[in-house]
C-alpha cells in the first residue's frame, strides 16, 4: 500500500467498500437459495400452471334413433368463436364490445353479457362467444389474432334435429347449463361448468346423463398472452351413449300430418304399445324448432323466435300429451264402467241403467243427447248415453269415483319418462276444496263427474294408458320411449391417469305392470261396447277399417255453456281406442282442441295413425289419402249421439 | 496515445481480470441466447464483446495519467453527448429519450459512457489534493461534477441510470477521508428522507401512479396487478425459482422467456433467465465470478502508486456492485422495476462497451502501479 503515507484509514476504508460489496452480493446469494432451493418447487409448478392449458374437445351427445333405427338427432360439426380467460385478465374486454360487436355481427348487450359471465370462471376456461361461426366470422378472428389474442376458433359438434318441428316436445333441445342450475347441487356434483351443453326438456333433459358424453382435452402450451404455441398431449372425448327410442317414425309423421291437417291444429295424438308402454308416437300441435333453440339462442333474430315462441297465446313449447289437462268427456265413461263393475254397482249379467233422456237434480234437469231406454253397459258405451252414466255414478256416489280414480292412477303421474309431466285433476282431488268452498258435495258434481266433466281434467297421456290396459286384461304399463342405450367404449388404458370407463349398454327395465283386477266377462262387456263404437254403428262408426278392428272411445268435451260452443270455445274431441279389438298391439288417443265432436275430428285423425301403423307393418300397402273426408260423411250420425 | 506494447507491459498485464471479465460477458452472450434463442440478440453481443476488447486494449495500454488530465475535456464531451439526447437526435424508447442517433457511429446510451469521464473528474478533482479531512467546499464541488450528468439524465427521465451516478461520488468522497461521523450523519439522514419524501412525493404527485406501483409490487408481489409492473416482479420471481438447483432441463421451447412471460428477457431481467438455466448453482457461480472480479479491481486500487488512479478503480468497482445488487435485487424481487443492465451480461453494446472500457481503466492503473 503506497498512498499510506497521506491518507486518513485508507486501507480500512478501501477494505469497509469491499466489505459492503461482499455483504450485497451475499444478501443476493441468501435470497437465491430461498428462492430456488427453498420454494424452487413451488414457483416450478406455478411456471407450469401458467404455460399449460386444457382445451377442451367437447364430446358429441348420444343419437337418438326411432325404433327401426332411423335417426331422429344427431350432431353435426359447427364452428365458434371462443374467448379465452387467460389473455382477457391482461386486458381491459371491456373496452372491446364495440370491437367484437362489429366484426362478428353481434349485438353489443349481448357481448356485455358473455364477457360477464366469463368473469364469474374459473381460470382456463373459454367461454362461446359466437356459435355457427360463418366463414366471414372466421376469416375475421384469424386476421385479428394479433390484435385480439383472446379469440379462437373452436369446432363443436352442435346438435341437429333434422325432423324440425315434429317429435319436438319429445325430443326436447339443448343449450347452456343456466347460471341458476349451477349453483344448485344436482347440477354441481356432476361437474358441470359455464358454457357445457345440457339437454333442456324431453328426451334430451330425461336422459341427459346418458346422452351426455365426457369431453377430452388437448394438453398446449400457451405464450403469456395466451396463444398456442404447441400441443403437448390430447385425451380425446368419450361420445355420449346412443338411445334407440320406441318411436316408430312413419306412425310418429302420420301423426304430425293428422293433427297439422285438425281443423284448429291444435291438439295431440299418442300410439302406444299396450303390451308394454312402449310409445309409438306422440305429437303435440302447435310445435316449435328445437334448432331455433340450439342454434338461435346467440342471435338476435333467434331470440325474437325464442321470445315468441315463450309468449305465443297457443303455447307451442307446450307437451299436450303430458302436460295439458282436459275435461275427458265420454271418455272417462271406459275406465268408470270397469270401475262400476268392480264395485259391484253393476254387473255383466245386470248393466242396465235408465236413461230418461236425463235427470232432474233439484232445480236443474241435466239432458242425455238422446233418448236410450233402459240400456245394458254395452250398449251405453257404444252410443255414449249420458243418462245411464248420470245414475251409474250417483249410485258409485263419489267416494266410488275417487275409488276409480285410486285404480286407474289418475292421482298419480304415470312415469313416462319425459319431464314435467301433469298429475291429472279429478274428485279426489276438488272433493275437499269443494267442501271446504260450498260447505258440501252435491250430487250435481257426481253427475258432471260421471261424464268427465266439471271437476275431471285429466292428461291425455294418463288417460291412454288406462284405457289402452283394458285391452291386455288390465296390465297397466308404464309409457315409456327407452328401448335401450347402446354401450360405448372405454378411452384410453386402464392404467391411465385420464382413463375414462366404458359405458355398458342398457335395456329399458321394464316394472311390473300395475294390474287392473277384472273378470274376462267383465272385460268382455266393456270391449265389446267399445269395438261397437266403431264397428257397430256407434259414435265413432266413420273410422271403421275392416282389416283392423278397433276398439275405441269418443268423447266431446264441452269448454263453455251450452250455447256459447262456438269459435274458439268449441268442444275438444277426444278418442281413445286399440286395436285389434280383441287382441290389441297399438292403442291410440287423439285429442284435438275445440274443433267439436270427437267422432268427427278425433277419431278420423287416428284413423290416421292406425293406417301409417298398419301400412308399416305392411298389413296395409298404401296410406289412403285421407280419413278425414271420409269421417265427414258419416259424421251426421256420430253427432246426434256422441 | 497507445504506448508501444513492451514486454514489461505484457507482464504487467492483469490477465486474471481480462479473463474474468470476458468469461462473464461470454457466460451472458449464452444467457442472451436461452433468452430468445431464435433472435439475433446473442450474435450481436458477440459482435459487442469484439469491439469492447479493441476499446479495452487501447485503454488498458494508454497511459491513464494523461487521460485523467484531459477528463474536464471528456466530462464536457459527455455533457454535450447528454444534452444532444435531448434534441430531435435523441431516440425516445419506452417513453425515455436515452438514446442518442448519429450518422457514422450509430445508436447508442451516451449515459452509459459518461460514468466513465465523471469518474475521471472526480478522480482528477479529489485525487490532486493532499491529506486532511475534506471540506464542505470540496464536497459541494463533487456533488455539482456529479449533478452535471444526473440532472441531464433525470431530463430523459431515465431514474434507472441517473442512480448508478450516486456510488461513484459516495465512494470517492468515502475514500477521500470524509469524516466518519458525516459518513454517518448522510447515512442517518437518508434512512429518514428517503422515506419521506416517497411520501410526499406521493402526496404531492412527484412519483407517478407507475412508479408507486413498482415499489408496491415489491412490497407484495402475488397480490399486484397483472397488468402492471408486479406482474413483471412476479414473472421474475417464479423465473428464478423454476430453475431450482440446477437449472431446467429439456425443452428450451417452454421457457418463460420464450413463451414471453418475461418481458426483455435479454436486458434488464438477463438474470432471471440465467435462474432458469443454471439454477442455484449457476447463479451462485456468476455471483462468485462478480466477486472475484470485484477483488482484483479492489486489489488493483490498494495496489495503485498513485490516489487518481485509486479513486478511479474504486468508483468503477463500487458503480459496479451497485448496479449488479440493483439489477439483481430486482430479478429476485426485492427492489423495484427499474430499468439497470446487469453488468457484461445484459446484451447491448453502450453498456458492454462501456463497462469494458472502465475496466480498461482499471488495467491500465494497475500497469503502471510501479512509479517509473
Amino acid at each position: 500500500m503506497k498512498l499510506n503515507e497521506h491518507s486518513q484509514n485508507l486501507g480500512m476504508r478501501i477494505g469497509t467498500i469491499q466489505i459492503v460489496a461482499f455483504v450485497m452480493l451475499g444478501i443476493l446469494g441468501v435470497r437465491l437459495y430461498y428462492l430456488q432451493v427453498v420454494k424452487g418447487e413451488h414457483y416450478s409448478e406455478r411456471a407450469e400452471n401458467q404455460r399449460i392449458r386444457h382445451i377442451p374437445i367437447p364430446a358429441p351427445r348420444g343419437v337418438i334413433f326411432d325404433r327401426n333405427g332411423k335417426i331422429l338427432v344427431d350432431s353435426r360439426p359447427t364452428w365458434n368463436v371462443v374467448l379465452s380467460n387467460e389473455p382477457i385478465k391482461k386486458i381491459d374486454v371491456t373496452s372491446r364490445v364495440e370491437e367484437y360487436a362489429d366484426g362478428l355481427n353481434l349485438e353489443p348487450g349481448f357481448v356485455v353479457e358473455r364477457l360477464d359471465l366469463i368473469k364469474k370462471q374459473n381460470e382456463f376456461e373459454t367461454m362461446v362467444l359466437k356459435e355457427n361461426a360463418t366463414m366471414q366470422d372466421i376469416t375475421w378472428v384469424e386476421s385479428h389474432s394479433l390484435e385480439f389474442p383472446e379469440l379462437r376458433i373452436e369446432n363443436q359438434p352442435q346438435r341437429f334435429y333434422p325432423h324440425g318441428t315434429q317429435l319436438a316436445h319429445v325430443l326436447g333441445y339443448v343449450g347452456e347449463i343456466s347460471p341458476k342450475q349451477l349453483e344448485s347441487t344436482e347440477w354441481n356434483e356432476k361437474g358441470l361448468k359455464p358454457g357445457d351443453i345440457i339437454g333442456k326438456g324431453g328426451l334430451e333433459q330425461y336422459y341427459d346423463e346418458f346422452l351426455r358424453g365426457k369431453p377430452g382435452y388437448r394438453k398446449v402450451i400457451v405464450d403469456s398472452r395466451g396463444r398456442v404455441q404447441s400441443e403437448i398431449g390430447v385425451v380425446p372425448a368419450q361420445a355420449g351413449q346412443d338411445m334407440v327410442s320406441t318411436i316408430d317414425l312413419g306412425v310418429q309423421l302420420a301423426a304430425e300430418q293428422k293433427l297439422a291437417e285438425s281443423a284448429s291444429k291444435r291438439g295431440t295424438l299418442i300410439a302406444m304399445d299396450p303390451n308394454n308402454g312402449e310409445i309409438l308416437a306422440m305429437a303435440s300441435l302447435p310445435s316449435f324448432d328445437p334448432n331455433i333453440f340450439v342454434q338461435g339462442s346467440k342471435t338476435p333474430e333467434g331470440r325474437k323466435q325464442i321470445a315468441a315462441y315463450w309468449q305465443d297465446e297457443k303455447r307451442p313449447l307446450y307437451n299436450r300429451a303430458i302436460q295439458g289437462r282436459y275435461p275427458p268427456g265420454s271418455t272417462w265413461k271406459i275406465p268408470e264402467s270397469v270401475a262400476a263393475l268392480q264395485q259391484g254397482v253393476i254387473t255383466v249379467k245386470n248393466s242396465n241403467m235408465v236413461c230418461g233422456g236425463g235427470i232432474q237434480i233439484g232445480s236443474k234437469f241435466t239432458r242425455c243427447m238422446g233418448s236410450h231406454g233402459s240400456p245394458p253397459l254395452s250398449y251405453a258405451i257404444t252410443h255414449s248415453c249420458d243418462g245411464y252414466y248420470y245414475r251409474l255414478a250417483l249410485k258409485m256416489k263419489v267416494e266410488g269415483l275417487i275409488q276409480m280414480v285410486e285404480t286407474f292412477d289418475y292421482d298419480k303421474r304415470t312415469g313416462v319418462d319425459l319431464p314435467n309431466e301433469k298429475v291429472s285433476q279429478t274428485p279426489k282431488s276438488w272433493k275437499p276444496i269443494v267442501e271446504k268452498r260450498e260447505g258440501r258435495w252435491n250430487d250435481i258434481r257426481t253427475v258432471f263427474a260421471s261424464i268427465g266433466q266439471d271437476t275431471v281434467v285429466v292428461t291425455p297421456i294418463s288417460m291412454l294408458r288406462a284405457v289402452a290396459s283394458i285391452g291386455v286384461h288390465g296390465k297397466m304399463y308404464t309409457p315409456h320411449f327407452l328401448k335401450e342405450f347402446r354401450p360405448i367404449g372405454a378411452i384410453g388404458e386402464p392404467d391411465d391417469q385420464t382413463y375414462i370407463k366404458p359405458r355398458d349398454g342398457i335395456p329399458y327395465a321394464n316394472t311390473e305392470p300395475k294390474l287392473i283386477e277384472m273378470t274376462p266377462e267383465q272385460e268382455e262387456i266393456v270391449v265389446q261396447g267399445m269395438w261397437a263404437v266403431v264397428n257397430g254403428g256407434g259414435t265413432g262408426a266413420g273410422i271403421r277399417i275392416p282389416e283392423f278392428e278397433i276398439a275405441g272411445k269418443t268423447g266431446t268435451a264441452q269448454v263453455a255453456e251450452l250455447g256459447k260452443d262456438v269459435g274458439a270455445n268449441k268442444d275438444h274431441a277426444w278418442f281413445v281406442s286399440f286395436a285389434p279389438a280383441f287382441k290389441p298391439e297399438i292403442a291410440v288417443i287423439a285429442l284435438v282442441e275445440n274443433v267439436g265432436f270427437g267422432g268427427s275430428h278425433a277419431a278420423p285423425a287416428a284413423k290416421g295413425v292406425y293406417e301409417a301403423y298398419m301400412a308399416g307393418k305392411g298389413i296395409l300397402p298404401t296410406v289412403p289419402a285421407s280419413g278425414a273426408a271420409e269421417a265427414n260423411t258419416n259424421s251426421g250420425t256420430a253427432r246426434a249421439i256422441d | 496515445m497507445v504506448a508501444i506494447i513492451e514486454k514489461r507491459d505484457l507482464r504487467d498485464f492483469d490477465w486474471l481480470t481480462t479473463f474474468l471479465a470476458v468469461a462473464i460477458a461470454g457466460f451472458g452472450i449464452w444467457q442472451i441466447h436461452n433468452a430468445l434463442p431464435t433472435e439475433s440478440y446473442w450474435t450481436k453481443q458477440i459482435i459487442g464483446l469484439c469491439i469492447a476488447m479493441v476499446a479495452f486494449l487501447v485503454i488498458a495500454f494508454s497511459d491513464y495519467r494523461r487521460i485523467i488530465e484531459l477528463a474536464p475535456f471528456f466530462y464536457g464531451f459527455g455533457l454535450v453527448l447528454l444534452a444532444l439526447v435531448l434534441t430531435p437526435l435523441g431516440v425516445e424508447v419506452n417513453g425515455q429519450q436515452a438514446w442518442l442517433k448519429l450518422p457514422v457511429v450509430g445508436q447508442f446510451q451516451p449515459s452509459e459512457f459518461v460514468k466513465i469521464p465523471t469518474v475521471l473528474m472526480l478522480a482528477k478533482y479529489f485525487g490532486a489534493r493532499k491529506s486532511g479531512s475534506l471540506s464542505l467546499r470540496e464536497v459541494l464541488v463533487g456533488c455539482a461534477i456529479l449533478a452535471g450528468p444526473v440532472g441531464l439524465i433525470m431530463l430523459e427521465p431515465d431514474a434507472g441510470q441517473a442512480i448508478t451516478y450516486f456510488p461513484i461520488l459516495a465512494a470517492v468522497l468515502f475514500l477521500s477521508a470524509v469524516q466518519v461521523r458525516y459518513v454517518v450523519i448522510a447515512l442517518l439522514a437518508a434512512a429518514i428522507f428517503i422515506p419521506a419524501s416517497y411520501y410526499a412525493g406521493v402526496r404531492t404527485g412527484v412519483i407517478k401512479r407507475y412508479q408507486q406501483e413498482r415499489i408496491n409490487a415489491i412490497i407484495d408481489p402475488e397480490s399486484a396487478d397483472p397488468k402492471g409492473f408486479g406482474y413483471h416482479t412476479m414473472q421474475s420471481i417464479i423465473t428464478v425459482g423454476k430453475g431450482g438447483l440446477s437449472g431446467i432441463k429439456g425443452d428450451p421451447e417452454t421457457s418463460q422467456s420464450v413463451l414471453k412471460f418475461l418481458p426483455e428477457p435479454h436486458t434488464d431481467f438477463i438474470f432471471a433467465v440465467t435462474a432458469e438455466n443454471t439454477g442455484f448453482i449457476g447463479c451462485v457461480s456468476l455471483l462468485i465470478a462478480y466477486a472475484l472480479l470485484l477483488s482484483r479491481l479492489i486489489a488493483g486500487a490498494r495496489s495503485a502508486s498513485e490516489r487518481p488512479g485509486m479513486l478511479v478503480i474504486m468508483a468503477i468497482a463500487t458503480a459496479m456492485v451497485f448496479q449488479i445488487f440493483i439489477n439483481v435485487g430486482m430479478a429476485l424481487g426485492f427492489l423495484p422495476v427499474i430499468g439497470v443492465p446487469l453488468p457484461l451480461m445484459s446484451a447491448g453494446l453502450s453498456a458492454i462497451l462501456s463497462t469494458f472500457i472502465a475496466i480498461g481503466f482499471v488495467v491500465s492503473v494497475k500497469m503502471r502501479r510501479f512509479v517509473n
